[in-house]
C-alpha cells in the first residue's frame, strides 16, 4: 500500500466508527421514540449536563482540599521588629501547587520552599503591626487558585518603645536627671594608695518615660583634714510628689551634720582606738553613745530638715518621703571604722573580695509585699529604741574591698531577694558585673582602677543596664 | 525576671453566640495591641486566656504579650463557670512561679472574668478552690441582662456590669482591661507591688458600671 492507499483506509476506518456511533445513537433514538426533530436538541442538553456534572467534580475535589487546608488552622509565631524571623508551615504537596503569599513584600519577608509541600517566610520584619497574609495555591487544574489568610504580628522591640523625657526638673535646672561625682584622695604621706569615692546616679527608663523627676540623690565627701569619708544615698517614694527634694534633703543634711560632729572630734576617734585596743562592754557603750550622737543624730536631723522645709513651704512632710541610708568611714592604723545607719530598701555592704566577706550593713525595710518600705520621714521609725539600734551599725575591719551603697533600682534587679544580699557568692558575682558590665548589651564595666575619674562616667553608662521590667531610678556608690 | 499574669476568663457558652463573642474576638484583639505598644507591658505581662462553655479549657497557655495570639473562639454549650475557677487555679499552681528565698517569684496574677449567664454547673468547689490562691486584682465583669452580679459577688468583690452585650460595650470592657493591666504593669515596674483595689485601677469608662 502507497501513502495515498493508507490514509483513504485509515479515513474510511474513522468514517466506519462515526458511521457505527451514529447507528448506535439512532438505534437508542428509535427504540426510546425520540422523534427525529428532537434528536440534535437532546445530544445539545447531554453534553451540557455532563459537562457541567464534570465542573461540579472539579469544584468539588477543589472545596475538598480547601476545607482540608483550612482546617489544618496554620498559625505562624509573632516577630519582633528588627530581629531575624523565620516561621515554616506545610501543605500537602500532592494537592497544593504554585503557592504564593501576598502581602509578605511590605512585611520585609520573603518566601521559599526549602522542600516539596514545606514553605519558609523569613527575613527582617521592618514595620510593628498586625498583617494579614494571603497564601494562595492551586488545586484542580482549570479551579481558579484557593487562598486563605494567615495573620502576623510584629512587636517593636520592647526597648525601641520607651521614651526618654527630660523631667521639668531638669528643664529647669533645678535637679539633672542625672549626676556622677569621683573623689580622688591621693596618696598618703608613704605614698600608699587611699580609697576613692565613685558615685551615680540616673532617672529611670520609666521616669524618663513619662517625664518624672529622678528621685534617688546621693552625697559623698571626704574630709581632707579629719581623712573621715561620709556618703550617704537616699530614694524618694515614687508615690510622693516631693520626693525628688526629701531624698536632696536627707543626703545633703547627713553631709553637713557629719561634718560638724567629724571635724577635729578626738573623742571620738579615741574611742574607737579605745575600744579597738580592748573590746569590753563599758568601752562599747563609750563607743555606742558616741556613734549615736553621730549617725542617730544625723537621721534626726534629716527627718527634722524634711519637716521644716515641708512646713516652710506649707506641705506634708510624707509628701518628701524617702528612704535614707548612709555611712562614715576612716582608715586608723589598725583598719577601718564603719559606721551606717539605713531605712529604707536598697542595700549597703562591706565587700571583701580577700576576706571572702559581704556584711550587709542593716536589712532592707521590705514587709510581705514589695513596695512597703519604710522612710526617714516616718515619725514612728525613731520610736522603737531597739528597732533604731538596728538601723545602725558599727563595725572595724582589716580592710575592704569596696563599701557599696545602692538604690533598690540597682540592688533589686541584680540581687532580688534579701537572701542573696547576705550571699557573699552574689556579691561577688555582683562586683565581676561591675568591672566587666553587660557585653549582651554593649555596656562595658567599671574600671575601678585607683586615681581613675573617668570611672564616675563609666558607672554612670553600666547604672544603664537592662532587666525587663526593672527601670527604676539606679543610685550607687563606692567606696574603693 | 518577674512576670505580672493576667488570666482571662471568658464565658463562651451559647448565648455569647453570634455579636457577643464576635466582639470578644475583637477585644481580645484590642488587649493585644494596646499592650505590644507598652514598654512596661511588653516587658512584663503574660496572658492566658480560658474559655468555659459545657467544659472549661485553657485555650491559651500563660504566655508573654509578644509571642500571645487571640485564640479562635466559638459559642456553645452551657457555663461551666465553677469549672473555669478550678481550672484557673490549678494554671496558676503550674505557671505563677513563688517567690523563695533566693529568687522573687511572680507577681500575683490579675483576674478578669467575663460572663453573660447564670453558672450551669456547682460552683462550690471550683470557688473554694479559687479562694484558697493569692490573687492580684480579680474583677468579674457580668455582660448584660442575664449575668447575676450576686454569684459573681462571691467571687470577688470587684463586679462590674455591662448593662449590654453589644460589640461597642464589650470593646470597651476591653478597653478598661488593658488600661487596668498597663496601670499594673507600671506599679510592679516601680517595686511597688501589685494593684490591690479597683479604685488604683483607672476609672472604668461609662459603659462599664461598678456594682457595689
Amino acid at each position: 500500500m502507497n501513502r495515498e492507499q493508507r490514509l483513504v483506509a485509515r479515513r474510511n476506518a474513522a468514517d466506519s466508527r462515526i458511521k457505527d456511533f451514529l447507528d448506535a445513537f439512532e438505534e437508542a433514538a428509535d427504540r426510546l421514540s425520540i422523534p427525529c426533530s428532537e434528536r440534535r436538541r437532546f445530544l445539545g442538553w447531554t453534553i451540557e449536563n455532563l459537562w457541567n456534572k464534570h465542573i461540579e467534580e472539579r469544584m468539588n475535589r477543589r472545596l475538598v482540599i480547601e476545607n482540608e487546608i483550612n482546617n489544618l488552622g496554620l498559625r505562624i509565631p509573632n516577630g519582633t521588629v528588627r530581629k531575624a524571623y523565620t516561621a515554616s508551615f506545610a501543605l500537602p504537596a500532592d494537592k497544593v501547587k504554585d503557592v504564593a503569599i501576598d502581602g509578605l513584600e511590605e512585611t520585609g519577608l520573603t518566601l521559599s520552599q526549602p522542600a516539596e509541600g514545606e514553605y519558609l517566610i523569613s527575613g527582617t520584619p521592618q514595620k510593628h503591626g498586625d498583617f494579614t497574609l494571603t497564601v494562595s495555591y492551586s488545586t484542580v487544574e482549570g479551579e481558579p487558585r484557593s487562598s486563605f489568610k494567615l495573620p502576623v504580628a510584629f512587636n517593636p522591640d520592647p526597648r525601641s518603645i520607651w521614651r526618654d523625657l527630660r523631667s521639668r526638673l531638669h528643664k529647669d535646672g533645678v535637679k539633672p536627671d542625672w549626676a556622677t561625682e569621683y573623689i580622688m584622695v591621693k596618696e598618703d604621706a608613704e605614698g600608699a594608695p587611699r580609697k576613692d569615692v565613685i558615685a551615680a546616679s540616673i532617672q529611670g527608663r520609666s521616669h524618663a518615660h513619662e517625664e518624672r523627676p529622678r528621685d534617688d540623690y546621693f552625697a559623698a565627701r571626704h574630709y581632707e583634714d579629719s581623712d573621715w569619708y561620709v556618703v550617704a544615698v537616699a530614694d524618694g517614694a515614687g508615690s510622693a510628689p516631693l520626693s525628688w527634694k526629701g531624698s536632696e534633703i536627707a543626703c545633703d543634711t547627713i553631709i553637713e551634720h557629719c561634718r560638724e560632729n567629724l571635724d577635729g572630734n578626738k573623742v571620738f576617734e579615741e574611742a574607737i582606738a579605745a575600744f579597738h585596743a580592748d573590746p569590753n562592754t563599758e568601752l562599747r557603750s563609750v563607743l555606742t553613745a558616741q556613734v549615736s550622737n553621730i549617725i542617730y543624730k544625723g537621721a534626726v536631723k534629716a527627718h527634722e530638715a524634711i519637716n521644716a522645709e515641708a512646713a516652710a513651704q506649707g506641705e506634708k512632710p510624707r509628701d518628701y518621703a524617702t528612704t535614707l541610708m548612709f555611712a562614715i568611714c576612716k582608715h586608723f592604723s589598725f583598719g577601718w571604722f564603719i559606721a551606717s545607719f539605713w531605712v529604707g530598701d536598697g542595700a549597703m555592704c562591706i565587700y571583701d573580695e580577700k576576706g571572702g566577706s559581704a556584711k550587709l550593713l542593716g536589712t532592707p525595710d521590705e514587709g510581705e509585699f514589695s513596695g512597703q518600705t519604710r522612710f526617714i520621714t516616718m515619725r514612728e521609725i525613731f520610736h522603737d529604741k531597739d528597732l533604731v539600734a538596728k538601723r545602725m551599725r558599727m563595725t572595724i575591719v582589716p580592710d575592704f574591698t569596696a563599701l557599696f551603697l545602692m538604690t533598690d533600682g540597682v540592688s533589686d534587679p541584680l540581687f532580688e531577694t534579701d537572701n542573696n544580699l547576705n550571699d557573699f557568692n552574689k556579691w561577688k558575682e555582683f562586683y565581676s558585673l561591675l568591672k566587666e558590665g553587660f557585653p549582651e548589651d554593649g555596656i562595658p564595666g567599671v574600671n575601678l582602677t585607683d586615681d581613675n575619674p573617668e570611672a564616675a562616667g563609666e558607672l554612670l553608662e553600666w547604672l544603664k543596664f537592662w532587666r525587663p521590667g526593672n527601670h527604676d531610678d539606679r543610685t550607687m556608690v563606692v567606696v574603693k | 525576671m518577674r512576670k505580672l499574669p493576667v488570666y482571662i476568663l471568658l464565658d463562651t457558652s451559647g448565648s455569647m453566640y453570634g455579636e457577643p463573642i464576635e466582639a470578644v474576638k475583637n477585644g481580645l484583639q484590642v488587649l493585644t495591641s494596646t499592650l505590644t505598644s507598652d514598654p512596661y507591658a511588653l516587658e512584663t505581662a503574660y496572658l492566658s486566656v480560658i474559655t468555659f462553655d459545657s467544659t472549661a479549657k485553657q485555650a491559651v497557655p500563660l504566655t508573654e504579650i509578644a509571642a500571645f495570639q487571640p485564640p479562635q473562639l466559638k459559642a456553645s454549650g452551657c457555663t461551666a463557670l465553677g469549672e473555669a475557677l478550678q481550672l484557673v487555679a490549678q494554671c496558676a499552681d503550674q505557671e505563677v512561679i513563688k517567690t523563695t528565698p533566693e529568687k522573687k517569684g511572680d507577681w500575683k496574677p490579675l483576674v478578669f472574668i467575663m460572663t453573660d449567664g447564670e453558672p450551669t454547673d456547682d460552683i462550690r468547689k471550683g470557688l473554694e478552690d479559687f479562694k484558697s490562691r493569692k490573687w492580684g486584682m480579680v474583677v468579674a465583669c457580668a455582660a448584660g441582662a442575664g449575668a447575676n452580679t450576686n454569684t459573681l459577688k462571691q467571687i470577688t468583690e470587684n463586679v462590674v456590669s455591662l448593662d449590654t452585650a453589644d460589640s461597642a460595650t464589650i470593646r470597651q470592657f476591653f478597653k478598661w482591661v488593658s488600661a487596668s493591666v498597663q496601670a499594673n504593669s507600671v506599679k510592679v515596674d516601680e517595686g511597688k507591688g501589685e494593684i490591690n483595689s479597683i479604685g488604683e485601677l483607672p476609672p472604668p469608662p461609662p459603659e462599664v458600671n461598678i456594682v457595689i
